[in-house]
C-alpha cells in the first residue's frame, strides 16, 4: 500500500508540472498587467505553503501508517493526548495564516483603489454577450460615445476603470491577465481595474452561471499602444458612410433596414425622408438591447465572441503578432479576405442553431413573446449573399 | 414497540392487538412485512431506510455526474445539449447534496446515536419516522420535475434573477424549491428530535465529555442544521412566491437588489457545508482509533474544534461571493474570518494523524477509508486555504478548480467517511461482515478514480476553465499533447474507474447479503456502546442500560491495565454482554408503530403540486395533512397497558403492537 | 375500520368535490357557487374525520356503551340560544353579526354532539370525560389560541395606529417588557397560586383589548389620516406638492442602500452629479440603454426641492406625442431619495435627456444613453 501511495504522489506530482506547461489562454498565472501581477504576487507563495503542508501531513500520514502497523506488538498506552503539543500544532497554522491575512488585507485594498483611474468605460452584460460604452472623455479623443461589443479596446500602461452592471441577471467579468473576477450584477454598478503592460489580445469568460448559452459567452480584451488606441478612437467616430448605389451592399442596406435594424443600431442610418433609423430592441428582446453594429468589421467576434470574424489563418496572423505590429494587424479590421465566412453565413442563417438561446415561441409565454437571443429570421440565400456584403462595409 | 415485560427468550414472541385504541385507524400491529416497515418508529429501522433510500439518490447522482463527465469528455460534446447540461449539474449537485450525503448522515445518526449514547430509541418516534416520509417524498417530488416537463436549471446555488421566471420558464425550479421545502422540514424535525434524544437520554454516567465522538459531531451538525434550514426556507419562500404569485423580491426594477438571494443562501450554504462534513469526521474518529488500538488523541481538542466550527461556520458565507462585488471592507474581514475556520479544521487533521502515531494499526478496509480521508481531505482543506484569500480567489472562484476543492473535500472527505462507516457497522446492522477483499478494490478504485477525476481539475480550473459550460473549446484549451483537452478527457476516464468502484460496493453489499461472513459479536474489538449489544440490535437495543464510566466504556469492559500498567484483556465481548442480559429491566415500554407520519408527510407533496398546477389540489393536500395531524394529536405515542388484548399481566410476553 | 356513517360522509365529499371540480371546469370560475361548493366540501371532509377519528357506528361497539346516567350540566344550550339570537340580531343588522352567530351556532352545535355522544360512551363519568377532552382538545386549543391571539394583534394593531410613532415604539417596549417579565415570573415561581396566574394573564389582556378599542375609537393618527386623504401612497405627478408628509416609500427600497449609477446633489442652489467610480462633478451622466439604474436624488439646500427627469417624448397614438417625465417627491434639507431610471432609447434618438430641478432655472444634468 505504501508503495502505491507513493508512485501515485509521485505521478500524479509529475502530471502537475506537465499540466502547467501548455500556455493556455485563460491561465491564471501568466498576468500581463499590474493588476493580475499583485494578485500573481500573493497567490505563489500561498500555493507554495499550502504545497509544503500538504507534503507534511501525507509523508506523516504515511510514515505512521508504515511505522506502526500491526505487528503484533502490545496493545498501546491508552492516552488521551498531550495538550502542549496539541496547543503548538493550533498555534503555528494560526501564525502562518495571519501572515497572508496581512497581505491579503493589502492586496484587497489596494485592488479596490478608486483614486488613479485614468479611463472609464462602461461595461453591460446581457444574455449572452456584454456591451462595452465609452463616455465622452475628451483627453483620449472622445468626444461621442463610442459603443461597441465583443472585444473591449484599451489603450496599454493606462488604469482603465470598468463600470461593470447587467441588464437581465448576473454575469462575471473576467479576463485572467489582467485581473480577477467581478460580478455585473443588475440595479447595481460594481469597479473592476484592468491594466494591461502590452499591446496584445487577452482571452476572458464569463464566470458567474448566466443561463442557457453561459458556455458560449466569451471576451477579448484587446490592449493597442496609445497612439494606435487614437487611431481606434477615430475611426469608431467615423460617421456612416452608405455604400455605393446599384452594390450588392447597397441591396444588402435594404435587407439590413427590413430584418435587423429593428433590433441593431448602426449609428448615423438614415431612412429616405433623412430622419434617422433607432432600432427598439426594446420591443422584441427581453433584456432591451442588442449589439450595436456601426463599426462591426473592426472587431474580430461576433456573437458574444463566441465566433471569430475573422478566418482561422487571418486570426492567427493577429494573435500570433508581436507586440510591435500587433496594432497595425489589428486596426485592419476584417476584410473580405479574411471574413470567416462559413460561421457568419450560418448565423444568419439560422442563429439559434449555432448558439442556444431562448427564441422558441413556445417557450417565450413568460416573457410575453419576447426573445433572449437573435431568432430565426427565415433569410433566404440571397439575402444572406446581400447582407455579407452589407456588413463588410461596415469598418 | 408497545411492551416487553421480559427480554425474549426466545426469536418468537407473541404478538397482542390493541383493543380499544381511539383513532381512525387502529393501531398497526406487523411485526413483519412491508408494514412493519411503512409504519414502523423504531429508529434502526427508520435509520436503515434513511440510508437505503440515500444511497439510491447517491446512484442516481452519481449517474447525472457520469453524463456531465461524458459531455465534457471531448470538445463540443454532443451527448447533453445546453438546456439539459443544465438540468444535469443542477441536478447532480441537489442530489448529492440533499438526498445523499445529508439523508446518509441523517440515517446513520438515526441508527447509531440512541445505540452509542445507550437509549432505547429517539426522544420523538412518531417525528422521527415523519421526517424520514418527508425527505423520501420531497426527494421523489424533486426528481419528478425530469418527467414533467424538465428539472431545474439554475445550479443548486440557483442565483436570482437567474431563477425567475422569466429566465427559467419550465416548472423546474418550483419542483426544486417545493421539494426542498418539503426535505427542509426532514431535517428540522430530526434536529429537533436528536438534540432532545442526545441531551436527554443519554445513559446514566455518559457526561458529555464521556460521548462517542460520532455523537458528539452529530449533535454539532443537529444545531447547524436547526439553525441554517430556516434561513434557506426564508430565501425558497421568497423565490417560490417571486415565481408563483408574481412577487418582486429579487426584480431590479422594483428596487430589489439580486444580492439579497446570494446572501441568504449562502448563510445557509456555508454552515450546510460543515452539515455535510462532519458526520464524516464523526465516522472516522471512532474508526481510526477503533484499528489504532488507543484513544482518539485529544478527543477534547477534537469535540471543541468541532463546536469551534460550528460556530465560526456562521461567520464566513461571503467568501463565496468574494467576486460578487461586496466592497473591499466585507471581502477582506470575511477573507480572515475563513482563515480562521482554517485552523480548528486543521487540528482535526494533527489529532486524527496522532491517533495514528504509536497505535497498533489494523487496515480494515474502514480503515483504509478512514486514513484516504485524512489525505483527500487535507488536499480539500488546503486548496481551500489558498482560496480564501480574496484577490487569489477572483482568479479561481467558478473555475473547476474550486470543482475540485470541494470535491476533495466533498467526495475525499464526507464519501469516503462514509464508506469507512458503511464497513465498520455493517456487521452491527445487518449481522454479515462485507467482504473484506473486494472491499479493498472497491477502495482502490475509487482513491484512483476520485483523484483521476478531480485531481485534473485543479489543473483546468488554473488555467482558466469555468465551471458550468456544457461544451469548451479546443481555441480556449492551450497547446501541446497536455492541454486541457487532454485533462478533460482524462478527468473523464476517471469519473468511469470512479463509476466502477462504486459498483464494486453494491455487489459487495448483495454478496454480502446472499452468502456473507456472518459476523461475530464484537468484530472490530470496538469500544463504544452500540458494539455492547447483540448484532443486530434487538428492537429495545439493551436488555439493561448500561451505566457509564469511561469514555469508550466498552472497550474498558473488555480491558484493564494489569499491575504493569499494560492493557490486558479481562472479559471478552459475549461476557459484558452477558452481564447486561442477566440484568435485564422487567418492564420494556418502547412507542408503538403509527400511520399518522406517513400519511401527514404524503399531504405535503400534494400541496406542493397544487402551488405548481392548481391551488384546490393544495387544499385536498391541507385537508390529508389536516386530518394526520388530528389523527396523530388523538393518538398516545405509546399504548397503554390496558389497550392491548390480552392485557399484560403475564410475565414473559411480549407485546408488540 | 370504514363504518356506515364514514361512508356516508365519505361519499358526499367525494362527491362535493367532483361537482366542486366540474362547477370550476366547465360552468364558472369566480362564482360564488365554487365557493359554497368548497365550503360543503370543507364541511364533509371535517364530518368525515370526525365520524372515522371516532369510529362511530362501528358494528362491534354500537350499543355497548349506553348509560342510564343523567347527562352532566352544559353550557352549550345557553350558547346555542345566544347564537340563534345573534344570528337573528344580524340579519336586521350587519352582515359581520349575521356570520358571527353562524359561527358561534355551529360551533357551539358542534361542541354540543361531542358532548353527547361521549356522555353515552361508557357509565364511568371520568373516563367519558376524557373521551371528550381527547377527541376534542386537539381541535379546540389551535382554534382559541388562534382566534385569542388575532384579536390581541388586532387591538394592539389599533393602538399603534392611534398614537404617535415613538410613542408607539415605547407601548411595544413596554407590554413587550410586561410579558417577557410575567413570563419569567411564571418560570421562576412554577408554584404560583393558579388563581394570581390566571388574574395577572386576565388583566394584561384585558388590557391590550381595552386599549385597543379604545384606539379603534379614537382613529388612526393626524399624519395618517391625512396623508390616506392627500393620497400620498401613490405616485404623484411632478406638479407642486406642499404637504408636509411626503411619500417615504422609494426611500426604502433596496438598491438605494445597496448601489447607485450616480449621485445629484443640491448644494446652495448648485445641482451636482457623482458618478459612481468616476472622481469630481460631473456635467453629464452616462447610462446604458434599457437599463433600470438608479440615480440618487440628495437635497442640501434649505428648500424642499425634486428632481425631475426629462426623458424625451413617446408616441401615444399616430402623431400624439406625450412627453416622459419621471421624477422624485418634494423631499427636505437633508433628504433623498432614488429614481429608477430605465431608457430604452439612445440619446440621438431626439432632444436630450436631462435631469433638473423645478425652481432651479438653467441648471441641468445631461443623461447620455448611448
Amino acid at each position: 500500500m505504501r508503495r502505491m501511495l507513493t508512485v501515485g504522489v509521485g505521478l500524479s506530482t509529475s502530471l502537475v508540472l506537465a499540466g502547467c506547461a501548455t500556455n493556455a489562454p485563460q491561465d491564471t498565472f501568466q498576468p500581463k498587467g499590474p493588476n493580475a501581477q499583485m494578485i500573481d504576487d500573493l497567490q505563489k507563495p500561498v500555493f507554495a505553503v499550502a504545497g509544503i503542508i500538504g507534503v507534511i501531513v501525507t509523508v506523516a500520514v504515511l510514515y505512521a501508517i508504515y511505522k506502526f502497523r500491526d505487528r503484533g506488538q502490545p496493545i498501546p498506552e491508552q492516552t488521551h493526548g498531550k495538550p502542549a503539543l496539541e496547543i503548538t500544532l493550533t498555534i503555528i497554522p494560526a501564525l502562518i495564516l495571519t501572515v497572508v491575512g496581512v497581505f491579503t488585507f493589502r492586496t484587497v485594498f489596494d485592488l479596490a483603489k478608486t483614486s488613479d483611474t485614468e479611463m472609464i468605460i462602461n461595461v453591460t452584460g446581457q444574455q449572452w454577450w456584454w456591451e462595452y460604452d465609452y463616455p465622452v472623455q475628451n483627453e483620449y479623443g472622445i468626444t461621442q460615445p463610442i459603443i461597441t461589443s465583443g472585444q473591449l479596446v484599451i489603450p496599454v500602461g493606462t488604469k482603465v476603470m470598468l463600470r461593470q452592471t447587467s441588464r437581465d441577471v448576473i454575469h462575471s467579468y473576467w479576463i485572467p491577465a489582467l485581473n480577477g473576477k467581478r460580478d455585473a450584477v443588475p440595479g447595481r454598478v460594481h469597479l473592476n481595474r484592468i491594466e494591461a503592460d502590452e499591446p496584445g489580445i487577452y482571452a476572458g469568460q464569463c464566470t458567474e452561471f448566466c443561463g442557457l448559452s453561459h458556455a458560449n459567452m466569451r471576451m477579448e480584451a484587446v490592449a493597442l499602444s496609445k497612439a494606435d488606441f487614437a487611431k481606434w478612437v477615430a475611426g469608431q467616430l467615423k460617421p456612416y458612410t452608405p455604400p455605393a448605389e446599384n452594390t450588392l451592399a447597397k441591396e444588402g442596406e435594404a435587407v439590413f433596414v427590413n430584418q435587423c435594424a429593428r433590433c441593431h443600431q448602426v449609428n448615423g442610418m438614415k431612412r429616405a425622408d433623412g430622419t434617422a433609423i433607432i432600432a427598439a430592441p426594446d420591443e422584441s428582446v427581453v433584456s432591451g438591447a442588442a449589439p450595436n453594429l456601426s463599426h462591426l468589421m473592426s472587431r474580430n467576434t461576433f456573437a458574444g465572441a463566441m465566433f471569430d470574424l475573422l478566418n482561422t489563418s487571418c486570426r492567427k496572423d493577429v494573435w500570433d503578432a508581436d507586440s510591435e505590429s500587433f496594432g497595425a494587424k489589428y486596426l485592419q479590421g476584417v476584410s473580405e479576405d479574411c471574413l470567416n465566412q462559413s460561421d457568419l453565413r450560418g448565423w444568419l442563417r439560422n442563429a439559434p442553431e449555432m448558439k442556444p438561446m431562448y427564441v422558441n415561441p413556445e417557450l417565450l409565454s413568460s416573457t410575453g413573446g419576447k426573445y433572449r437571443g437573435m431568432p430565426y429570421l427565415g433569410l433566404t440565400e440571397s439575402d444572406i449573399e446581400k447582407l455579407v456584403a452589407y456588413l463588410l462595409t461596415l469598418k | 414497540m408497545a411492551i416487553i415485560e421480559r427480554p425474549p427468550s426466545t426469536e418468537v414472541a407473541t404478538p397482542a392487538t390493541p383493543s380499544s385504541s381511539l383513532g381512525a385507524l387502529k393501531r398497526p400491529v406487523s411485526t413483519t412485512g412491508w408494514k412493519s416497515w411503512v409504519f414502523t418508529v423504531d429508529h434502526k429501522k427508520l435509520g436503515i431506510m434513511y440510508s437505503a433510500t440515500a444511497l439510491f439518490f447517491f446512484i442516481v447522482g452519481g449517474l447525472e455526474a457520469v453524463l456531465i463527465r461524458l459531455q465534457l469528455a471531448a470538445p463540443n460534446g454532443k451527448v447533453l445539449n445546453a438546456d439539459l447540461y443544465n438540468q444535469m449539474f443542477t441536478m447532480h449537485a441537489t442530489t448529492m447534496v440533499f438526498l445523499f450525503v445529508m439523508p446518509m448522515a441523517a440515517g446513520l445518526a438515526n441508527y447509531f446515536i440512541p445505540l452509542q449514547i445507550g437509549a432505547r430509541d429517539v426522544a420523538f418516534p412518531r417525528i422521527n419516522a415523519f421526517g424520514f416520509w418527508a425527505f423520501l417524498f420531497g426527494g421523489i417530488f424533486i426528481n419528478l420535475s425530469w418527467f414533467m416537463g424538465g428539472a431545474a436549471d439554475g445550479g443548486w446555488f440557483m442565483y436570482a434573477p437567474n431563477s425567475g421566471p422569466v429566465f427559467s420558464p419550465s416548472h423546474g425550479i418550483d419542483f426544486w424549491t417545493l421539494g426542498l421545502q418539503i426535505t427542509g422540514i426532514a431535517s428540522l424535525t430530526g434536529a429537533v428530535n436528536l438534540i432532545t434524544t442526545v441531551l436527554n437520554m443519554r445513559a446514566p454516567g455518559m457526561k458529555l465529555m464521556r460521548m462517542p465522538i460520532f455523537t458528539w459531531m452529530q449533535l454539532v451538525v443537529q444545531f447547524l442544521l436547526l439553525f441554517a434550514v430556516p434561513v434557506i426556507t426564508v430565501a425558497l419562500f421568497l423565490l417560490s412566491f417571486q415565481r408563483n404569485f408574481g412577487a418582486t423580491f429579487f426584480d431590479v426594477a422594483s428596487g430589489a437588489d439580486p444580492l439579497l438571494w446570494q446572501h441568504l443562501f449562502w448563510i445557509f450554504g456555508h454552515p450546510e457545508v460543515y452539515i455535510l462534513i462532519l458526520p464524516s469526521f464523526g465516522v472516522i474518529s471512532e474508526v481510526l482509533p477503533v484499528f489504532s488500538r488507543k484513544p482518539l488523541f485529544g478527543y477534547p481538542f477534537v469535540v471543541f474544534s468541532g463546536a469551534a466550527i460550528g460556530f465560526v461556520g456562521w461567520g464566513v458565507w461571503a467568501h463565496h461571493m468574494f467576486a460578487s462585488g461586496l466592497g473591499p471592507v466585507s471581502v477582506a474581514v470575511f477573507s480572515v474570518a475563513t482563515m480562521a475556520i482554517a485552523v480548528p479544521t486543521g487540528v482535526k487533521v494533527v489529532n486524527w494523524t496522532m491517533t495514528l502515531w504509536g497505535g497498533k494499526l489494523e487496515f480494515t478496509v474502514a480503515m483504509k477509508f478512514a486514513i484516504g480521508l485524512i489525505v483527500l481531505f487535507t488536499i480539500g482543506g488546503l486548496s481551500g486555504v489558498t482560496h480564501s484569500v480574496a484577490p487569489s480567489d477572483t482568479q479561481q472562484t467558478d473555475t473547476y478548480y474550486i470543482v475540485a476543492h470541494f470535491h476533495y473535500v466533498l467526495f475525499g472527505g464526507a464519501i469516503f467517511g462514509l464508506f469507512s462507516g458503511f464497513y465498520y457497522w455493517w456487521p452491527k446492522v445487518f449481522g454479515k461482515l462485507l467482504n473484506e477483499k473486494l472491499g479493498t478494490w472497491n477502495f482502490w478504485l475509487m482513491v484512483i478514480g476520485m483523484n483521476m477525476t478531480f485531481g485534473p481539475m485543479h489543473i483546468l480550473g488554473l488555467q482558466g476553465q469555468p465551471r458550468r459550460m456544457y461544451v469548451w473549446t479546443e481555441q480556449r484549451a492551450g497547446e501541446g499533447f497536455f492541454n486541457l483537452g487532454f485533462w478533460n478527457t482524462f478527468a473523464s476516464i476517471g469519473s468511469l474507474i470512479l463509476t466502477v468502484g462504486v459498483l464494486l460496493f453494491l455487489i459487495n453489499i448483495v454478496i454480502t447479503a446472499r452468502n456473507g461472513k456472518i459476523a461475530p459479536l464484537d468484530p472490530w474489538n470496538a469500544r463504544s456502546l452500540e458494539w455492547m449489544t447483540s448484532n443486530p440490535p434487538k428492537e429495545h437495543n439493551f436488555d439493561s442500560i448500561p451505566t457509564v464510566s469511561h469514555l469508550d466504556e466498552f472497550f474498558h469492559r473488555k480491558y484493564q491495565e494489569d499491575a504493569n500498567g499494560q492493557m490486558v484483556q479481562v472479559k471478552t465481548a459475549e461476557q459484558v454482554l452477558k452481564e447486561l442480559e442477566d440484568n435485564a429491566d422487567a418492564h420494556i415500554h418502547m412507542p408503538s408503530p403509527s400511520y399518522w407520519p406517513i400519511i401527514i408527510a404524503l399531504g405535503l407533496p400534494v400541496i406542493a403540486f397544487g402551488m405548481i398546477y392548481s391551488i384546490p389540489i393544495s387544499i385536498v393536500g391541507g385537508v390529508i395533512v389536516l386530518f394526520g395531524v388530528y389523527g396523530w394529536a388523538i393518538e398516545p405515542s405509546t399504548a397503554p397497558d390496558d389497550d392491548f388484548d390480552p392485557p399484560t399481566t403475564t410475565k414473559d410476553v411480549v407485546h408488540v403492537g | 375500520m370504514f363504518s356506515t356513517g364514514s361512508k356516508y360522509f365519505f361519499g358526499i365529499t367525494l362527491f362535493g368535490a367532483l361537482s366542486f371540480a366540474v362547477y370550476m371546469l366547465l360552468i364558472d370560475e369566480s362564482a360564488i357557487g365554487a365557493t359554497a361548493l368548497l365550503g360543503a366540501v370543507a364541511a364533509t371532509a371535517l364530518l368525515t374525520t370526525l365520524v372515522l377519528s371516532t369510529r362511530d357506528g362501528e358494528a362491534g361497539e354500537a350499543g355497548v356503551a349506553a348509560t342510564e346516567d343523567t347527562p352532566t350540566s352544559s353550557m352549550w344550550p345557553l350558547i346555542t340560544a345566544a347564537g340563534f339570537v345573534i344570528l337573528l340580531a344580524g340579519t336586521i343588522t350587519t352582515t359581520a353579526v349575521f356570520l358571527l352567530g353562524v359561527v358561534v351556532l355551529l360551533a357551539s352545535l358542534f361542541e354540543w354532539t361531542v358532548l353527547g355522544w361521549s356522555e353515552r360512551a361508557s357509565s364511568d363519568k371520568a373516563y367519558n370525560a376524557s373521551l371528550r377532552k381527547r377527541l376534542l382538545h386537539p381541535i379546540e386549543f389551535p382554534v382559541i389560541s388562534a382566534v385569542g391571539l388575532g384579536v390581541i394583534i388586532v387591538a394592539f394593531s389599533r393602538i399603534t395606529l392611534a398614537i404617535s410613532k415613538d410613542a408607539g415604539a415605547i407601548a411595544f417596549i413596554v407590554i413587550g417588557l410586561a410579558v417577557l417579565g410575567a413570563g419569567v415570573l411564571f418560570s421562576l415561581r412554577p408554584n404560583l397560586k393558579r388563581g394570581i396566574v390566571i388574574g395577572i394573564s386576565t388583566v394584561g389582556a384585558l388590557g391590550i383589548v381595552s386599549a385597543g378599542i379604545a384606539g379603534a375609537g379614537a382613529g388612526v393618527r393626524d399624519e395618517l389620516a391625512e396623508a390616506r386623504s392627500e393620497g400620498h401612497y401613490t405616485h404623484q405627478d411632478c406638479g407642486a406638492e406642499k404637504s408636509k408628509y411626503f411619500d417615504k416609500l422609494p426611500l426604502e427600497v433596496v438598491s438605494s442602500t445597496a448601489s447607485v449609477i450616480a449621485t445629484v446633489e443640491i448644494v446652495n442652489g448648485k445641482l451636482t452629479a457623482r458618478a459612481q467610480g468616476i472622481p469630481g462633478d460631473q456635467e453629464s451622466i452616462t447610462i446604458p440603454r434599457s437599463n433600470p439604474s438608479s440615480v440618487m436624488f440628495v437635497n442640501k439646500d434649505q428648500e424642499e426641492h425634486r428632481l425631475v427627469a426629462n426623458l424625451g417624448t413617446k408616441v401615444i397614438s399616430g402623431d400624439v406625442k406625450e412627453d416622459v417625465v419621471l421624477c422624485t417627491q418634494m423631499i427636505a434639507d437633508g433628504a433623498e431619495q432614488v429614481l429608477i431610471l430605465n431608457i430604452p432609447k439612445p440619446s440621438m434618438a431626439g432632444k436630450p435627456y436631462t435631469l433638473t430641478v423645478p425652481g432651479l432655472a438653467g441648471q441641468s444634468i445631461e443623461v447620455i444613453v448611448p
